[in-house]
């Protein structure tokens, strides 16, 4: 776990919102590249921040961290206002942004110092402490400009851990890394937030990456919040309860006759290898639609409950909003979690 | 100052230390030409002492003196390690990292001063100690310089060296371009200042180029007698000096405190 300073005064509270943004804009000339977003990442989770390139995911992040100012909207760091109590907000944040930057002529442990001295509050005895956690206490004193960039990463991640952070903001974390490298990564940021009790931010245009490493997720669509809420509410489209089946049978149309009114169906329509079945209750009655077929003299082959994935979801909201006339994004629909505006304009 | 900020300057200090080309350039400017001078002189009136005198004595101080304290080596030192120190961070692309920490974007600026003249001023004081080391070996039965000469000539050395190595601080943090700060600021000291000092035209106008201001401290002439040296009071060398530090040091300031890092 993080330890918690709260005698120490100015010291971030552990808030229950680690990120909170109200109509956050920015904007580049007459592009808006993040428009009226409302956000809130509640803490001890890893939430995703799910978009593809060119979302404003990037731009999301550096106004998050005050490297870059914001047009209009309010944001709160671990229940601090941004950009007001910056400092205090940040001295428990650990962030890389895009990708790790070091003086590639000094050692890691250098580097980490340099960072160190200009955090204080107990930084520069965190060194060791990070450099063990990240697996690069043996090769501390190689030059950064010797490392790979997966040791570069990882020197990152410690770079970060020198804030003993509530919360970690990684842009794109795994850029960059092989697979055995992305395993690794995604190991240490569920452990910092399964046993260590921090809140990871995570920035990735990865589904995959997201829906593995990510309790929550957030997509976003240029600037704009579409849906946000947990994993698998938006793999789900946003309602918890929608249940389907794929069901193989030898008879397609005294299946559908057989099932279209029964009080356990919601839906119930032909697919390409049988029939798709919407439950109107819970994947256990999926035994019920059984037995309503087999006692209709239709032969089951094959009955599995569809896994949605976060993909197909992402690929759902997308060519919806392509679809809308000039492309402008239309509401999707969305978990308790939701922003009520944001998925609007 | 603070703990944290006597940490930030070490760390400042530490990052230009460990930059082996400015360091290695910086020392090479300040003490090859003291070197060669010394050595060429010495090997001159060791083969013919009736043609030439010693080396060392006050004559040649007063030499190795203007080659470090005039227009050329003592300020491309000062310039190299400002700029470096001006855009060590923004260049490597860590200065995001350290704005973060939520450390204020001021306090990230101002330990790069200090950093900047602890290293300028140590490879300075090394080049005095070679002159001061060439004017007494070599000395032969020439005079030496007094104690008063040699502690003004160092406190000269320092001003000049400093106040260039912070207005290339301020001048590279705002422009963030180490190769345009360096090409500028030497294009200005070693083009620009001779040239506007020797247009008599333009009367006290003059008085405005750092350089001007400056050898109006130096203990000697750094034009060697010549006549060409611009004459001011000594209020308002300091004045200028104290204008070029405040507006150089305000722009760096400004940049660093508003740039999107």
């Amino acid at each position: 776990m993080p330890s918690e300073s709260p005698a120490v005064p100015g010291s971030p509270p552990t808030a229950a919102t680690a990120i909170e943004t109200r109509g956050l804009t920015k904007r580049f000339g007459e592009r808006a590249a993040i428009d009226g977003v409302d956000l809130l990442v509640p803490s001890g989770c890893a939430f995703g921040f799910l978009g593809p390139n060119g979302a404003g995911k990037t731009t999301m992040i550096r106004m998050l961290l005050g490297l870059t100012g914001a047009s209009a909207g309010s944001m709160k760091l671990l229940g601090h206002p941004v950009p007001g109590e910056r400092g205090i907000a940040l001295r428990r944040v650990g962030a890389i942004v895009e990708e790790p930057r070091f003086h590639p002529y000094l050692t890691a442990r250098k580097n980490l110092r340099i960072v160190a001295a200009v955090r204080g509050h107990g930084a520069a005895e965190r060194i060791e402490p990070s450099l063990a956690r990240v697996g690069l206490a043996e090769r501390a004193d190689d030059k950064v400009k010797k490392y790979s960039m997966g040791m570069r990463q990882r020197l990152g991640v410690a770079r970060c851990l020198l804030a003993d952070p509530l919360l970690l903001i990684l842009d794109e974390p795994t850029n960059g890394l092989d697979p055995g490298g992305i395993q690794e990564f995604r190991e240490m940021i569920r452990a910092m937030v399964e046993q260590e009790g921090r809140t990871v931010f995570l920035s990735s245009h990865l589904l995959d990456e997201v829906e593995k490493i990510c309790d929550a997720a957030a997509i976003v669509d240029r600037g704009k919040i579409i849906t946000q809420g947990p994993i698998a509410e938006i793999s789900s489209g946003g309602d918890g309860a929608r249940n389907e089946l794929n069901v193989g049978v030898d008879d397609v149309e005294l299946a559908l006759h057989t099932l279209e009114g029964s009080e356990t169906v919601k839906e119930v329509h032909r697919s390409d290898d049988g029939i798709r079945v919407v439950l109107a209750g819970e994947l256990q009655s999926a035994a019920q639609v059984n037995a309503s077929l087999v006692r209709a003299g239709v032969g089951v082959m094959r009955l599995e409950p569809v896994r949605h994935s976060l993909e197909q979801r992402f690929l759902e909201i997308t060519s919806r909003l392509d679809e809308a006339p000039g492309g402008a994004h239309h509401p999707a629909p969305a978990g308790p979690h939701a922003a009520p505006e944001e998925a609007s304009g | 100052m603070t703990a944290i900020a006597v940490r930030m300057v070490g760390v400042d200090l530490l990052k230009l230390r460990k930059k082996r080309s400015t360091v290695i350039w910086a020392l090479f400017l300040a003490l090859v030409p003291l070197l060669i001078f010394f050595v060429v002189n010495a090997v001159q009136h060791a083969s013919d002492p009736s043609k030439h005198g010693p080396a060392g004595g006050v004559e040649n101080f007063h030499t190795g003196l203007r080659l470090i304290g005039g227009l050329l080596f003592g300020p491309l030192v000062a310039i190299l390690i400002g700029v470096e120190a001006g855009t060590n961070d923004a260049s490597a692309g860590v200065f995001r990292d350290l704005v973060v920490t939520g450390r204020s974007r001021l306090a990230l600026f101002a330990s790069r001063v200090p950093a900047g003249l602890a290293l300028c001023w140590s490879v300075i004081i090394g080049a005095y100690a070679l002159i001061l080391l060439g004017t007494f070996v070599f000395a032969g039965s020439e005079p030496t310089p007094g104690g008063a000469l040699i502690l003004n000539s160092l406190g000269y050395l320092l001003l000049a060296t400093g106040v260039l190595c912070v207005v290339a601080v301020g001048f590279s943090s705002l422009i963030l371009s180490k190769p345009g700060a360096i090409i500028a600021l030497i294009a200005w000291q070693i083009i620009a200042t001779p040239l506007i000092s020797s247009i008599s035209s333009l009367g006290s106008a003059r008085d405005f180029v750092l350089y001007v201001s400056l050898a109006h401290f130096s203990p000697i002439k750094l034009d060697g007698g010549k006549g060409t040296e611009v004459s001011l009071a000594g209020g308002t060398g300091a004045l200028v000096i104290v204008l070029w530090l405040v507006v150089f040091l305000g722009l760096g300031a400004w940049r660093t405190r508003t740039m999107d890092a």
